[in-house]
């Protein structure tokens, strides 16, 4: 268990939403403001670190057959804590990601994260890479969610900075308002996975070109 | 490997799903438990919000006639009435809370959800200044409003004409029940 | 000078060979000649500013083609004249008063991401104009102001803050009302509407002019035009069947989407019975979102729908292999 491979490979290459292309849904859907982006990420990240966990405590328990089944009901139990919880204690967080809070239940990451992982590895790798998706895909959100809240609302931070309406940057009637709809998720989220393409492979020849050096 | 009866099998798979679906149960029962009345209170205090964003005071809910079928709740406080209307919008319906003094002129109009084009009909609801140019042509008045096209005094948003037509009706239905009240 | 930067385009292929004077150019040009009396007619009818943000969306246009060739480093193409048609016709998808960073945003769209990112001219999947106009939307309120047709009501050329506003006769439709603009203003274009939308004699000038160099044939005009005419006549919703008709035909953005939007070589189906059903299914498409849906005008939603069923229509029509028989082409 490399920390420092997982976090590089969690954050880069093989992040959940970029490379994965793994919860696409709530990714294009609630990435309107970063108050939404940075809620969704921590939740999602919380959600995959317990549930990773647990499901890798008990993977030597749970038989083969029924294996979904239970990790379905183990999500489910904490996404449904979760939601609970902000209900009551982040009720505008609640009411901005509405339906998706739910929705985390089948967001194809962290059952996907369940399969490939938790279920083979022990607990603390497990969690790990629960912590090291998570951070992936709350960065991913949150790439996304400033591109579209600057150009699409013209404001910066909104829900947490300038008292919930955000740092306004662009003038009123100058933003695309396109973009904080669903087109614009869409745009928005192409151009973010063609930028990441795009760091990796500067990445990747920067090293062949060290490796090259070396010899 | 002893090989396991098949029943013996069935009875593993089924022992354990239980068994972790009862945990996970009486878990999600316990924070429930914890969670239910903050979330009871949470909804009350929004619901006095909304009713207190059009009548100064709040209300509390009475019964009331409706002959139009967009009235959902009327609730009666010191300053009048807060009446909750659901006319037809433009993308569905939008819920609108009519706030109605005693004598019978309108206080003010909050929309409460809707679903209108964004940057068009959802102006109506914005807390930008034309959204409130809009909502605050309505208060003072007595008769039924209707849009400057229609005949009336109320001027539309721009390129928004069905979601103001829609708000006009939401405050014809709710001074209509109220008068019916007397 | 065209035929100098042909000389660096060598293409190697085994005779018979035909030279024919018709390039890309030369299409382009006479479209462009077949869209000036429509231009002349928005000048006529909204001002000096419908010249100015036409002539800006064109240059506009022009710019972004050439520097995204010369950031990719990939030869320019400029010279022919696409961009410029694109450009001139997202101009006249607008209304008049649209601000002029607005348009050019627009023009950013339309050029780079639906025309050169997916591989330059002839890649495109959809109508770049159309694509540009669906996305200026994101600027709703601008997009939806109508001006006043007339000397004295324009909108100024700097500022178009001090036009006279007024309804559109498709506004009154979608009401499922009459206009109040006569039969006879709608087809010459004196009512309001986008800039080069309105005339319908000029527009008919523009197609007679298109038919006879033969840039385009008459099959997908007709059979949009055609289903429109037959569906409203079918399903009036104000007026008589034939003044309903001819109104639903005379006002919008129907003539000017199925003589040059439709007709796009790219977009549109290479058989003659693929084009037929596009033309069908726009004509019904658009009929629909007039009548049901949300918007005043369906022509650019409802040709960009078709333009993403081209891929499937192509299919049908497909010419049978001589020697085959139709069965067995079908299995391929």
């Amino acid at each position: 268990m490399n920390f420092k491979k997982q976090f590089r490979e969690g954050l880069l290459t093989k992040n959940p939403v970029t490379v994965q292309l793994l919860g696409m849904c709530s990714t294009l859907a609630i990435t309107t403001s970063l108050f939404n982006g940075i809620g969704m990420g921590l939740s999602v990240t919380l959600i995959l670190i317990c549930s990773n966990v647990l499901i890798s405590a008990l993977r030597k328990v749970i038989p083969s057959q029924i294996r979904i089944a239970a990790y379905i009901v183990i999500i489910a139990g904490f996404v449904t804590v979760v939601d609970l919880a902000l209900q009551a204690f982040l009720p505008d967080l609640s009411e901005n990601l509405g339906v998706f809070i739910p929705l985390i239940v089948v967001n194809c990451i962290i059952l996907g994260r369940a399969e490939a992982f938790a279920s083979k590895n022990g607990v603390l790798a497990s969690a790990v890479d629960g912590l090291c998706q998570g951070i992936g895909y709350t960065a991913a959100l949150v790439v996304v969610c400033v591109i579209r809240e600057l150009l699409g609302a013209g404001t910066f931070g909104g829900g947490i900075l300038n008292g919930g309406e955000g740092i306004r940057v662009i003038p009123e009637g100058y933003p695309a308002m396109q973009l904080v709809m669903p087109v614009g998720g869409f745009l928005v989220l192409g151009f973010v996975i063609a930028g990441s393409q795009w760091l990796m492979r500067k990445l990747d020849n920067r090293k062949k070109d060290k490796e090259a050096a070396k010899q | 490997m002893k090989q396991e009866s098949t029943l013996k099998y069935t009875l593993r798979l089924a022992v354990t799903l239980l068994l972790i679906t009862s945990v996970v149960a009486a878990v999600l029962a316990g924070v429930n438990f914890v969670t239910a009345p903050i979330i009871a209170q949470l909804k009350a205090e929004k619901l006095q919000k909304a009713i207190e964003a059009v009548l100064p005071g709040g209300g509390t809910e009475i019964g009331f006639t409706d002959e139009t079928g967009l009235v959902s709740k009327v609730y009666a406080g010191e300053a009048g009435y807060a009446v909750e209307v659901n006319p037809n919008g433009f993308g569905g319906a939008v819920t609108m809370m009519v706030g109605i003094d005693k004598s019978g002129s309108l206080l003010g109009v909050s929309i409460v959800s809707q679903s209108e084009t964004a940057g068009l009909g959802a102006v109506s609801a914005a807390n930008t200044s034309a959204g409130e140019s809009f909502r605050s042509q309505f208060a003072g008045k007595t008769d039924s409003v209707a849009v400057a096209k229609d005949g009336g005094e109320i001027d539309a948003i721009t390129g928004a004409t069905i979601t103001s037509r829609a708000v006009c009706t939401g405050v014809n239905a709710a001074l209509d029940c109220i008068a019916r009240m007397g | 000078m065209a035929q100098m930067k042909y000389f660096y385009e060598l293409t190697i292929s085994s005779s018979p060979h035909v030279h024919s004077p018709i390039t890309t150019q030369t299409l382009m040009r006479d479209v462009l000649i077949a869209l000036a009396p429509a231009l002349v007619g928005a000048v006529c009818f909204f001002g000096i500013r419908a010249l100015l943000v036409t002539l800006i969306s064109a240059a506009a246009c022009v710019f972004f083609e050439w520097i995204w060739c010369r950031l990719r480093r990939i030869p320019c193409r400029t010279y022919d004249l696409s961009a410029v048609v694109t450009g001139v016709l997202l101009a006249f998808v607008c209304p008049p008063t649209v601000p002029y960073w607005m348009i050019i945003l627009g023009d950013l769209f339309a050029i780079v991401l639906v025309k050169m990112l997916f591989g330059g001219i002839g890649k495109n999947f959809v109508n770049p104009a159309l694509a540009g106009r669906a996305f200026m939307f994101s600027w709703p309120m601008a997009m939806s102001t109508w001006v006043k047709v007339g000397w004295g009501n324009q909108a100024g050329i700097l500022s178009a803050a001090d036009a006279v506003t007024a309804a559109t006769p498709l506004a009154a439709m979608h009401q499922g009302q009459l206009p109040q603009a006569s039969l006879l203003d709608a087809f010459v274009g004196n009512v309001g509407g986008c800039i080069g939308e309105t005339s319908v004699l000029l527009l008919l000038i523009g197609f007679a002019w298109l038919l006879y160099r033969r840039v385009i044939t008459a099959r997908i005009p007709l059979a949009y035009l055609g289903t429109v005419a037959v569906l409203a006549f079918l399903f009036p919703q104000a007026g008589g069947r034939l003044e309903w008709m001819a109104y639903q035909i005379c006002t919008g953005g129907l003539m000017l989407g199925a003589i040059f939007m439709a007709t796009d070589y790219v977009t549109s189906p290479i058989t003659k019975l693929g084009q037929v059903v596009y033309g069908i299914g726009c004509g019904v498409l658009t009929i629909l979102i007039r009548y049901f849906g949300g918007y005043n005008e369906g022509v650019s939603y409802a040709i960009l729908i078709m333009n993403c069923c081209v891929v499937l229509l192509d299919r049908i029509g497909r010419p049978v292999t001589f020697g085959t028989s139709k069965k067995e082409a079908a299995k391929k």
